[in-house]
C-alpha cells in the first residue's frame, strides 16, 4: 500500500498555554485539491505554518512523501516538495517581480536554469507582463498571485495557498481556479486551500476540511461539507465573517 | 555583471597608471594608496553590511587578524605575506564563522552590538597576548629592503598596484556575489527570513557565507595595510572607530549595498581626511571623525530610507537583465 | 576567603556606579526603542561638568554630579527632540547610525574643547578608608556608591510614583494606547531620552570622584555599559541597576584569577553569550 503524499496526525500545537492546533489529523494525496476552511482564528494559518516547519507541534507527526518533516527547518521542508505562500503576502521587497521568482528557483537549481524556471512560473500564471514590477507597485490581487508563482518555483509537489483569492473579481477567481486545475494537471501539483468564499472553495476542491478552534470538525465532500450541522454551527456560532 | 567587472578593471589600471605618473615617493602617492584601501574596506563591509544589511561594527577584528597573523608569521618565521595574508584571510574566515553562529539569529542593534563587542575583545585579546603580538607597544614589520617576494617596499608607489590589484579583487568578489545566486539569496534573507526560508532558502548558510567572505575580505586589506606601514598595534588595527566605525561610513557615504558606493565614499572620505589633517588637525585634533560624525548624522536625518534602499537601482538593473533570459 | 569577599565587596561598590551609568541606556532603549551608541558619551559630558564644577567652582564630584545631571538632561532632550524623533519609525539601520554618528560627534567635540588631556579631582575622602573587620571599604567608593543608591530611589520614586513616571511607563508599553489617553508621546520620548542621558552623566560625576576625565572615556564603557543593560535586560530599569551590580562583582572578582589586562575579557564573553543565549537579559521577567 503506497503512502499518500502527507500524512498528518495528532499535530497539537501551543502558543503559550493556548492551544492553536488540537491533534489535527488528515491526509493529502498526489494531486489532490484539498479546501481548508473554518472561522477566523481557528488555526488554518497556524496548520500551513507547522506544516512547512515554521512552527514546532509540540506533538504529533507530518510525514510527506514517506519522511518525517517535524523538526526539519523550513528550507528543507520546501526542497522535499512542500511550500506555501503568506496570507498577507510576503514577497521579498525592493525586489522585481521576477526577482522574487527567480530567487525561489536558486534554491535548488543554477542560475541559467533558474531564470527558465523563473520564466515559466511567470506564464503559468499569466504573470509574465507584472515580472518588470518593483513589489510596491504591484496591486494586492497580483502579490497573491506573485506568491503563488514565487511557490510555483520551488518546483513543489504540494502547494500550500493561503487566501491567494481575497481581493479578485469573481471573473479572476474563476481564471485562478482553473490555473490551480491546470497546475494539477500538467505539473501533478497537489494543493491544499485556504479560502474565505465558499463559491471558489466547492467549485475548486474534491474534498474540504473544516477547522473550529484548532480542532478538525469535519471533513469530506463539497456537499456533504455544506450540510453538514457541525460545520453551520461552528460558523453561525462564531459570527459571519465573509 | 561583465560590464561592471570591466569598468571595476579600468577604474584599478587608471589607479596604476596614475602612480606612475606621480612621483613615487611622494605625498599623492600615499593618499592614492590609501583611497584604494578604503575602497577595499568598504566594498568587504558591503558584503554583509549592504548585501545582507546585516550592521557590523566589528569588522576590525578581521582586519585586525589579517594584519597580526602576516606580520607574526613575517617576524617568527620569515614567511612571506604573499602566504601569510591568505592565511590570515583563512583565520580571519574562521573567527568570523565563530562569532557567526551565536549572534546571526541576533536583529539590528542587537547584531551590531555582539559585533562590535566582538571587535573590543579581538583588540584586548591582541594587547593580552604580547608573547605573539607584541602587546599594547605594537609590532613592526621587519625590513628586507626592496623585495616583491616579501612584498615590501620604500616607496609608496610601488604598493599602488598592489591595493589597485586588492581594490579590484574585493570590489570584483562584491559584484559577482551581488549579481550571482549569493546575492539574490543574501537580499532575500535581507528582506524576509521566514519567506525566504519557505522558498527553500538555506538562511544560516547563506548568512554564514556571507560573513566569512567578507572577513576573508577584511582580512587581506589589514594584511596589506601591515605591509605598507611597516607598524601595527592593537589601538590601531582593532580600533572600533577608526576601522570598524570608517568601514560602515565609507559604504554609507557612498550607498550602502551598492558597487559604486565605497568607491565614492572612499574618495570622499579619504579626501577630506587628508585635506583637514593638512590644514586643520594640528590646531584642532579630532577635525575629520568630528566631521564624518556629523556627515552620518546628516545622512541619516535628510534620508533616513536612503541608507537600506538602494532599491531603484536594484529593480531597475536586475529586472531588465532578468527579461533577456 | 578573605580576598574573595574583598573583591565582593569592592564590585559592589563599583557595581552600583556601573548601574547608574547604565540604567539611562536602558531606559532609553525601554521607552523609545532605540538602543543609543551615543550613551557613554553622556558620561564623558557629566565627568567634564563635574570636573569644570570642581575646578571653578570647588565643588566635590557629587555635587558636580547633579549639575552633570541637568545639564545631560537638557542635551539629551534637545538631541532627541531635534534629531532621534525623526529616526524614531525608520529602519533600523538608520538609528543605529544616527546614534554611532552622534558618539563621533560628541566624543571628537570633546577632544576638540578640552584637549586630549587626562583630568582628575583630588578630594579628601580619597585618602580615607574605613576598616570593618579585616575588610577595607574606600571612602570615595563608598560615597559614591550611597550617591548612586540614592539616585536609583529617586529614579524608582520618579518612575512610580509620579504621573510623569506612569506616563512614561504607559508610552514604554504602548504608545499608541498612551496617546489615547491623553499623553503627548512625542515629549514623553524627548523627556524620557533626556533622563537617560541626565542618569549616565550623573554617573560619571560619580565616576570622577575616582577616575580621570578624557575625552574617549566613552569608548571604554561602551562594552560595559552594554553588558549591564544585556546583562538585565535591555529596557529594564531594575535590571539594569541589579546588572551594574553583577558586573561590578564579576569585574572585580576575575581580577583574583585573570591578569588585569583580560579583565575586560571576562565581561565582553559573557556579553555575547548572553545575547546569544538570552536576548531579554539574564534576569529576565524577574528583574522587570
Amino acid at each position: 500500500m503506497s503512502e499518500p503524499l502527507l500524512s498528518v496526525s495528532d499535530v497539537t500545537v501551543r502558543f503559550g498555554g493556548l492551544k492553536a492546533l488540537n491533534e489535527v489529523a488528515f491526509t493529502v494525496g498526489e494531486g489532490e485539491v484539498i479546501g481548508l476552511i473554518g472561522p477566523n482564528g481557528a488555526g488554518k494559518t497556524t496548520c500551513f505554518s507547522t506544516l512547512v516547519g515554521l512552527n514546532r507541534p509540540k506533538s504529533g507527526s507530518i510525514r510527506f512523501q514517506g519522511q518525517e518533516m517535524v523538526g526539519s527547518k523550513p528550507h528543507r521542508v520546501a526542497r522535499a516538495g512542500m511550500t506555501k505562500t503568506f496570507q498577507n503576502t510576503a514577497l521579498f521587497p525592493g525586489m522585481t517581480l521576477y526577482d522574487n521568482v527567480l530567487t525561489a528557483a536558486l534554491g535548488h537549481e543554477p542560475l541559467a536554469q533558474a531564470r527558465e524556471t523563473a520564466t515559466r512560473c511567470l506564464r503559468d500564471l499569466h504573470m509574465e507582463e507584472a515580472g518588470d514590477l518593483a513589489v510596491e507597485d504591484m496591486t494586492f490581487p497580483q502579490r497573491a498571485l506573485g506568491e503563488v508563482a514565487r511557490a510555483l518555483a520551488t518546483s513543489p509537489k504540494l502547494l500550500l495557498l493561503d487566501e491567494v483569492m481575497a481581493a479578485l473579481t469573481p471573473a479572476e477567481m474563476d481564471e485562478v481556479i482553473a490555473t490551480i486545475l491546470r497546475l494539477r494537471d500538467s505539473h501533478g501539483i497537489a494543493f491544499v486551500v485556504v479560502e474565505h468564499h465558499m463559491k471558489a472553495i466547492m467549485k475548486l476542491s474534491e474534498r474540504i476540511l473544516v477547522l473550529n478552534f484548532g480542532e478538525l470538525i469535519a471533513s469530506g465532500t463539497p456537499d456533504e461539507i455544506s450540510s453538514n450541522p457541525a460545520v453551520i454551527e461552528a460558523y453561525l456560532g462564531a459570527g459571519h465573517d465573509d | 555583471m561583465k560590464r561592471s567587472l570591466l569598468i571595476l578593471a579600468v577604474i584599478a589600471i587608471a589607479a596604476i597608471l596614475l602612480g606612475l605618473a606621480l612621483d613615487p615617493r611622494s605625498y599623492g602617492v600615499r593618499v592614492l594608496c590609501l583611497i584604494l584601501m578604503a575602497a577595499a574596506l568598504g566594498q568587504a563591509w558591503n558584503i554583509v553590511g549592504g548585501l545582507a544589511n546585516q550592521i557590523s561594527l566589528g569588522h576590525a577584528a578581521f582586519f585586525g587578524i589579517g594584519a597580526y597573523t602576516s606580520t607574526v608569521l613575517q617576524v617568527q618565521f620569515e614567511l612571506t605575506p604573499w602566504i601569510g595574508m591568505p592565511i590570515g584571510a583563512v583565520l580571519a574566515a574562521v573567527a568570523a564563522g565563530a562569532i557567526a553562529l551565536p549572534t546571526m539569529r541576533l536583529k539590528g542593534p542587537y547584531f551590531a552590538l555582539a559585533t562590535l563587542a566582538f571587535g573590543e575583545i579581538c583588540r584586548i585579546g591582541a594587547q593580552a597576548m604580547s608573547g605573539v603580538t607584541g602587546g599594547p607597544q605594537g609590532l613592526s614589520v621587519p625590513f628586507y629592503g626592496d623585495s616583491l617576494a616579501m612584498m615590501q617596499f620604500r616607496q609608496p608607489g610601488a604598493y599602488v598596484p598592489l591595493f589597485a590589484a586588492l581594490f579590484f579583487l574585493v570590489s570584483a568578489v562584491f559584484a559577482v556575489m551581488s549579481h550571482g545566486r549569493l546575492g539574490y539569496m543574501l537580499r532575500a534573507v535581507r528582506e524576509n527570513e521566514e519567506a525566504a526560508e519557505v522558498t527553500g532558502i538555506d538562511t544560516v548558510r547563506i548568512k554564514l557565507t556571507g560573513a566569512i567572505i567578507s572577513a576573508a575580505c577584511t582580512a587581506l586589506v589589514g594584511g596589506l595595510f601591515a605591509q605598507f606601514t611597516f607598524f601595527i598595534d592593537p589601538d590601531t588595527v582593532f580600533s572600533t572607530t577608526e576601522i570598524s566605525i570608517r568601514a560602515a561610513l565609507i559604504a554609507i557615504v557612498g550607498g550602502v549595498g551598492l558597487l559604486w558606493g565605497p568607491i565614492v565614499g572612499a574618495l570622499f572620505v579619504v579626501l577630506v581626511e587628508e585635506f583637514l589633517n593638512s590644514t586643520l588637525s594640528d590646531a584642532l585634533p579630532g577635525i575629520s571623525p568630528f566631521l564624518f560624525g556629523v556627515a552620518l548624522v546628516v545622512i541619516v536625518i535628510a534620508r533616513p530610507e536612503g541608507l537600506v534602499s538602494f532599491r531603484h537601482l536594484v529593480t531597475d538593473r536586475f529586472g531588465k537583465k532578468g527579461k533577456e533570459a | 576567603m578573605t580576598p574573595l569577599v574583598q573583591a565582593i565587596l569592592d564590585g559592589l561598590l563599583v557595581g552600583g556606579v556601573y548601574g547608574v551609568v547604565a540604567v539611562g541606556l536602558s531606559l532609553v532603549f525601554g521607552v523609545l526603542g532605540i538602543v543609543n551608541f551615543a550613551q557613554a558619551e553622556f558620561l564623558m559630558l557629566g565627568m567634564y561638568v563635574a570636573w569644570f564644577a570642581w575646578s571653578f567652582l570647588g565643588l566635590d564630584p557629587m555635587l558636580g554630579a547633579v549639575l552633570a545631571l541637568a545639564a545631560g538632561f537638557m542635551l539629551g532632550y534637545v538631541i532627541q527632540r531635534l534629531l532621534v524623533q525623526r529616526v524614531m519609525s525608520s529602519d533600523h539601520v538608520a538609528q543605529i547610525f544616527l546614534t554611532v554618528g552622534l558618539l563621533a560627534v560628541m566624543e571628537n567635540g570633546a577632544l576638540m574643547i578640552f584637549g586630549p588631556d587626562f583630568r582628575s579631582v583630588q578630594t579628601d575622602a580619597q585618602m580615607i578608608s574605613y576598616r570593618l573587620g579585616p575588610f577595607f571599604i574606600s571612602a570615595v567608593y563608598l560615597k559614591a556608591f550611597v550617591a548612586a543608591v540614592a539616585i536609583s530611589v529617586a529614579l524608582w520614586a520618579l518612575l512610580n510614583r509620579t504621573w510623569l513616571g506612569r506616563a512614561i511607563r504607559a508610552t514604554a508599553q504602548d504608545a499608541p494606547a498612551a496617546q489615547l489617553f491623553g499623553i503627548n508621546t512625542r515629549w514623553i520620548y524627548g523627556i524620557a531620552f533626556g533622563l537617560g542621558a541626565a542618569l549616565t552623566a550623573f554617573g560619571g560625576g560619580i565616576v570622577l570622584s575616582f577616575a580621570p576625565a578624557y575625552p574617549t572615556i566613552g569608548a571604554n564603557y561602551v562594552v560595559l555599559m552594554f553588558t549591564v543593560v544585556v546583562l538585565g535586560g535591555l529596557g529594564s530599569v531594575m535590571g539594569a541597576l541589579l546588572g551594574g551590580l553583577l558586573v561590578g562583582i564579576v569585574q572585580s572578582a576575575s581580577t583574583l584569577v585573570l591578569p588585569i589586562q583580560l579583565q575586560n575579557l571576562a565581561l565582553f564573553v559573557i556579553f555575547i553569550a548572553v545575547l546569544a543565549l538570552r536576548p531579554e537579559g539574564l534576569l529576565g521577567k524577574a528583574a522587570k
